[in-house]
């Protein structure tokens, strides 16, 4: 579960609430035709921009924003690190079992071609390009939020537009201005509200998502090109720290052979 | 040239002139000048052996023609 998504978005609205709570009145911002034109020409832009399969992937990619197993890096590193211990000790082709009991599909499919002798070249070449492809589907998923946050001020643009032109066709009453005005820049008010509260965060938090999740990937395949060379567990977990920042970095080494007595 | 296996079993032949060093990790791993890195079934001794075979191949070659015993 990822709290500052929820933290923010909540804390977003209550801001907004609260400033308009302090200055004037919330009736006046509720009006149901606006909403309808931004919220409803948003999702019809969006279903018009992108094919069908992609927007129907909108939810899961929404859920993924909210709730996101971390892969911590810390863990990755421990794992390589006891395999490499493995590696050293009963040789590669003992780590075809351990691999079994692995979670992370991708680390088990890169132990899998290390045990079946696969060249290394061509072990980094099958996890990198991997990488790549798995980099654009999460740039998919983002590309929606971000064309929404664009379409969303744009319809309050056209909202506000309607509300004006509604206004002027029938101005009679010089004192019904006003309050005309005030509830055609509602929808403006819902267009800028929808692109920077809720639409521009989710995308955002999905860019840095993706980047951690890359991150501890590229780890993963540095981590198991050094089992395959032989390396010293003690140098791989050297090699492995340099990903991380100085803070998260922790003696690997000392915790692994605890949990060995 | 020598022949070696790669863990799955598959043999294939490696320029033996090219080795700059054999480890045991305790799996043969095979470093090239090149950089490249071989991971063997074969254990060090073997390698040793088998790069010996192939060198004194020519000097057998030799005796033979010379009609003397190797």
């Amino acid at each position: 579960m990822d709290i500052s998504t929820i933290v923010g978005l909540l804390l977003g609205l209550v801001f907004i609430v609260g400033g308009i709570l302090s200055s004037g009145e919330l009736k006046a911002y509720i009006d149901i035709p606006s909403l309808i034109i931004t919220l409803g020409g948003t999702i019809a832009s969006t279903l018009a921009s992108f094919p069908m399969e992609d927007f129907l992937k909108t939810f899961k990619v929404i859920k993924k924003a909210f709730s996101y197993e971390e892969i911590s890096p810390d863990e990755v590193i421990q794992e390589i690190i006891s395999l490499a211990n493995v590696a050293r000790k009963e040789g590669l082709l003992s780590l075809e079992e351990y691999a079994e009991k692995l979670e992370d599909e991708f680390l088990q499919k890169g132990i899998m071609l290390v045990v079946d002798g696969t060249d290394p070249e061509l072990v980094r070449n099958i996890m990198e390009t991997e990488l790549v492809f798995l980099e654009e589907r999460h740039a998919e998923g983002q590309s929606i939020f971000e064309t929404m946050a664009t379409y969303a001020p744009a319809f309050g643009m056209i909202g506000t537009l309607i509300g004006l032109i509604n206004m002027l066709r029938q101005l009679d009453d010089p004192s019904s201005i006003g309050p005309n005005m005030s509830v055609a820049l509602v929808t403006t008010f819902y267009g800028s509200m929808l692109a920077n509260v809720i639409f521009l965060p989710l995308a955002q938090k999905l860019k840095i998502r993706s980047k951690s999740e890359i991150l501890v990937k590229e780890l993963m395949v540095e981590g198991l090109l050094s089992i395959q060379a032989g390396e010293n567990p003690r140098i791989i977990e050297e090699k492995l720290k340099t990903f991380i920042p100085p803070e998260m970095r922790k003696d690997y080494r000392k915790q692994v052979e605890k949990e060995g007595v | 040239m020598i022949k070696v296996k790669r863990l799955n079993g598959k043999e294939f032949v490696v320029n033996s002139d090219l080795i700059l060093y054999v480890e045991e990790t305790p799996d043969t791993v095979i470093t090239l000048t090149t950089g490249q890195k071989i991971v063997v079934a074969e254990t060090v001794d073997e390698i040793i052996d088998k790069v010996v075979d192939f060198k004194s191949k020519p000097i057998m070659y030799i005796r033979k023609m010379e009609g003397k015993e190797v």
